[in-house]
């Protein structure tokens, strides 16, 4: 029984992040493509979940969705009402067909792949105990074995606060030049 | 006396050398001094030479040195030898003597020059290649020296280099030579396909005895003394060479450099009596050439090439010499030719250098009465060079003549080319010696003329003449067939003479050369002297010299010229311009077509990343 | 594991992933071309997550989270240039920013 209930959550899941991420890329008005990329990233969180990644999970609708989405409808919503009349034209002539061409050899490889079974590296999921993907288990990885990685996270994200500041009063006193 | 030898051929070369790498450090002074001073010491390196050679008996006189192994291919070797034998130490005196008189000469005559230390360097040069090829102990050094006299020959040519017209006759020169060069060279490979060596006595043990090989390795031998000797067909160069300082024309056309191809037969003759048919080929040349080099020197207006043709015509002696076996006369014709010939250059320098450079005799007219001691010396010159008794030609040249008789109906045939060619000479020379240097002086010799501190020249030029007109005077006593021989006798282990003409044949011979060239001289007196007969008019044919210079500029020039157009239009234009205006039309063409993929739109540089990898992980599939 | 097998979410990952190519090849307007670079970082993050939970061991977890983390300095960065675009009253268009045109 809790087999299938699984199922039929992923299926919703799955469902409601592909036809989200079609919405991102089809939607002509970029306000409602934001929109349909929070339903992506709330999607994926329960995919998250249904993985035992329960960090993670809150993570993602946290970071992502609280806050790096709301940066986006910020300027979304800054840059006014700029929509595009015709989304899919523009560019050479034969853009549309081999973008259609390599995104399509890109999944036939990995189905390819996978109905290769990769080898036989996809073996059956091992065992896992009640504190994987929790908090702790994550803080203490991060604090031990990947302490290095944490640490360059912390200065990417140093950096790319600067740069945000940087670009931003760049524009900002150019704007004041070309006021005065 | 091997130690002579190697000092004589290396002193030169030394001062070459030094001169050269002194340059402008050393004054001009300094470098003629240095020139005439080695190659006086290398004539007294000659003449230690020679004493050492006299003092053995006649079969122990020839050494062959090698110092080192030159060239060593597979089972040929070939070393840097020097032969010292009686003919090579005669001409080694004959090259180092008048060659000293002459540098000494050319310190006066160059004086002031701008570059008068490259005219040194080369003098040297020159005779450091005449050497080795005198002194070559076998046939691959005779080539190397033959061809460094080319060079040097072309250098000095060419030594007044502003000028186009020297620098013109320096290439004709230089590229008949190359022709007789080549054919030489063709005679040595036969040489070596058929006794595996070149060294002289192996060589004429072993070469093959008639047949066909045996003359081409003689006619092959004997284009290369052709050309080096400018007798007919490769004589065209001689006169043009005339574009060169008179201390040039002295020594290298006229006393050593284009005697060198007579040297070449009387060293090889053992080659030419295999082939008796190219010795009479030889023969004939020489005959024709003197009379027809006779024949234009009656017309022309530039002394030098007066003298230049009389050259010309004198080696024709000599080649009829060798042509019929009569080597030791055609030897001591050389070396009394060494002398008289010189002596007329020197002295016509003389009167030339006095006039600032004047050659056109009609302009030179007279100046014997303002440079008496030159007309004398010129005088004895040419008396020598006509053939009266007592001056040296008449003992050389009717010994050559005389021989003639003794080679059957040929030979009596070269005998009347040779007693007509003693009138022509006879009138040639006095009419260049009564027009230039007897009568009223010119106008333009009295304006022009200027004497050096009193004296007609530079006391450097006087004295060699001297001494050279000395020599034209008693020179020629040292053989005086039939009645001592002593250079026949010297000579005779290496060259003995295939014919010795009777008493009878010699003392008539003598006399009618000697009545013969009298007459010549009283004809040119006639006309030139006494003015008694008039001019004839000059035939076209004299004067255009045969039309020699015509024919080989049709033939060779102008064909030349026609097929390098013709290629150029068929083959180099299309193919060869064409190939590499398409490889550019291409490199062109194809960044034109690549260019197309720099859009400048970041979507297609992204989409050709998403192929890149798409492509690449199916490559890595592919690989599993 | 209860539920699907790991196949199933690659080959949803690589379908995400798709999606976000095709978004960030064939749209011109720079915000959306951003939003498509955030599906595909989404799908990676996806995939390591699954392959975490195969091998019963937390350190995909941790890449995801680091992944997140990049991607939003990315993101900061990005909405930057298209501020500083706007502001400029640059076209929001990114065919008609052809200098590097050849």
């Amino acid at each position: 029984m809790a087999n299938f209930l699984v199922w039929v959550v992923w299926f919703g899941a799955a469902f409601a992040c592909l036809a989200s991420a079609l919405g991102v890329i089809s939607f002509s008005n970029p306000f409602y493509s934001a929109l349909a990329l929070i339903g992506n990233l709330a999607s994926l969180a329960v995919l998250y979940l249904l993985l035992g990644g329960e960090f993670v999970a809150a993570g993602q609708v946290l970071v992502y969705g609280g806050a790096v989405m709301v940066m986006f409808l910020f300027v979304i919503a800054y840059l006014g009402d700029r929509t595009d009349a015709s989304p899919w034209s523009g560019g050479p002539s034969w853009q549309i067909v081999g973008a259609v061409l390599a995104g399509g050899a890109i999944l036939a490889e990995v189905i390819v792949v996978v109905g290769l079974k990769a080898g036989n590296l996809l073996e059956q999921p091992k065992h896992i105990s009640r504190s994987f993907g929790t908090p702790e288990s994550i803080g203490r990885l991060f604090l031990t074995d990947h302490l290095l990685a944490f640490e360059v996270t912390s200065i990417v994200l140093l950096v790319a606060a600067v740069g945000g500041v940087v670009l931003g009063a760049h524009a900002r006193a150019l704007e004041s030049d070309a006021r005065t | 006396m091997t130690q002579g030898a190697w000092a004589c051929l290396l002193l030169p070369l030394a001062s070459a050398f030094a001169i050269t790498i002194a340059g402008t450090r050393i004054s001009r002074r300094t470098a003629a001094f240095i020139s005439t001073l080695t190659a006086m010491a290398a004539f007294v390196e000659a003449v230690i030479v020679f004493v050492e050679m006299w003092g053995k008996s006649p079969a122990d006189r020839a050494t062959a040195t090698t110092s080192w192994t030159w060239l060593s291919a597979g089972s040929y070797h070939f070393g840097f030898t020097l032969l010292t034998d009686q003919l090579s130490v005669m001409m080694m005196l004959i090259v180092t003597g008048v060659g000293s008189l002459i540098v000494a000469y050319s310190v006066g005559y160059m004086d002031g020059e701008d570059e008068e230390r490259r005219f040194f360097a080369y003098m040297s040069l020159f005779l450091f290649s005449m050497l080795l090829l005198v002194e070559g102990g076998n046939l691959l050094m005779l080539l190397a020296g033959w061809g460094m006299v080319g060079l040097s020959s072309y250098l000095l040519i060419g030594y007044y280099q502003e000028r186009e017209a020297a620098v013109a006759a320096a290439k004709k020169a230089f590229i008949m030579n190359a022709f007789g060069d080549a054919t030489m060279a063709l005679a040595l490979f036969l040489l070596i396909q058929h006794t595996g060596r070149l060294d002289y006595a192996g060589v004429f043990a072993h070469s093959p005895v008639g047949g066909t090989v045996a003359n081409l390795i003689a006619l092959g031998l004997l284009g290369g003394a052709v050309a080096k000797s400018a007798q007919i067909p490769l004589h065209t160069w001689l006169p043009d060479a005339m574009e060169g300082p008179t201390p040039v024309s002295a020594l290298i056309h006229a006393a050593t450099m284009v005697t060198a191809g007579v040297y070449l037969i009387v060293r090889c003759h053992p080659l030419f009596e295999n082939a008796y048919v190219i010795q009479d080929l030889a023969a004939g040349l020489g005959a024709a050439t003197l009379l027809m080099a006779g024949l234009i020197a009656l017309v022309q207006m530039d002394i030098k090439k007066v003298i230049a043709y009389s050259t010309m015509s004198q080696i024709g002696y000599m080649f009829v010499g060798a042509g019929v076996g009569a080597y030791p006369s055609a030897m001591f014709h050389l070396m009394t030719h060494a002398f008289f010939k010189a002596l007329l250059f020197l002295a016509a320098g003389i009167a030339i250098h006095a006039l600032t450079g004047e050659q056109d005799i009609r302009k030179m007219r007279g100046v014997g009465k303002l440079m008496p001691y030159t007309k004398w010396v010129f005088l004895a010159g040419s008396l020598a060079l006509v053939g009266i008794f007592p001056f040296a030609g008449f003992f050389s040249k009717d010994s050559i003549i005389s021989s003639c008789l003794q080679h059957g109906t040929y030979g009596a045939l070269l005998w009347l080319a040779g007693i007509i060619g003693a009138f022509l000479t006879g009138v040639y020379t006095f009419r260049l010696f009564f027009i230039v240097f007897t009568g009223e002086p010119s106008e333009f010799a009295r304006e022009h003329y200027h004497a050096h501190h009193g004296k007609e020249g530079p006391v450097s030029m006087l004295w060699p003449v001297g001494v050279l007109a000395v020599l034209s005077c008693i020179g020629g006593f040292i053989q005086w067939a039939p009645l001592w021989t002593p250079l026949t006798t010297w000579l005779s282990p290496v060259a003995a003479p295939l014919v010795e003409p009777t008493s009878t044949q010699e003392w008539a011979t003598s006399a009618i050369a000697m009545a013969i060239g009298l007459a010549g001289i009283g004809v040119a007196y006639l006309v030139y002297g006494a003015r008694s007969i008039p001019l004839p008019k000059t035939w076209p044919l004299l004067e255009k010299k045969f039309y020699w210079d015509e024919l080989y500029d049709f033939l060779w020039y102008r064909s030349s010229d026609a097929i390098a157009r013709g290629l150029y239009a068929i083959i180099e234009q299309p193919y060869i311009a064409g190939s590499i205006a398409a490889v550019s039309g291409l490199a062109g063409e194809s960044s034109r077509e690549l260019s197309a993929a720099q859009t400048g739109l970041v979507r297609t540089y992204v989409l050709a990343l998403a192929s890149g990898i798409a492509i690449l992980a199916f490559v890595f599939l592919a690989a599993r | 594991m209860h539920g699907p097998d790991i196949q199933w979410y690659v080959i949803l990952s690589a379908i995400l992933f798709t999606t976000g190519a095709l978004g960030v090849l064939l749209r011109r307007n720079p915000l959306i071309i951003l939003l498509s670079v955030e599906i595909m970082l989404n799908s990676a993050n996806l995939l390591l997550i699954a392959f975490s939970r195969l091998h019963g061991r937390e350190d995909g977890q941790i890449f995801a989270i680091s992944v997140m983390a990049v991607a939003a300095s990315e993101v900061v960065v990005g909405l930057g240039l298209i501020v500083a675009m706007g502001r400029r009253h640059v076209e929001l268009d990114v065919d008609k920013l052809r200098t590097l045109r050849g």
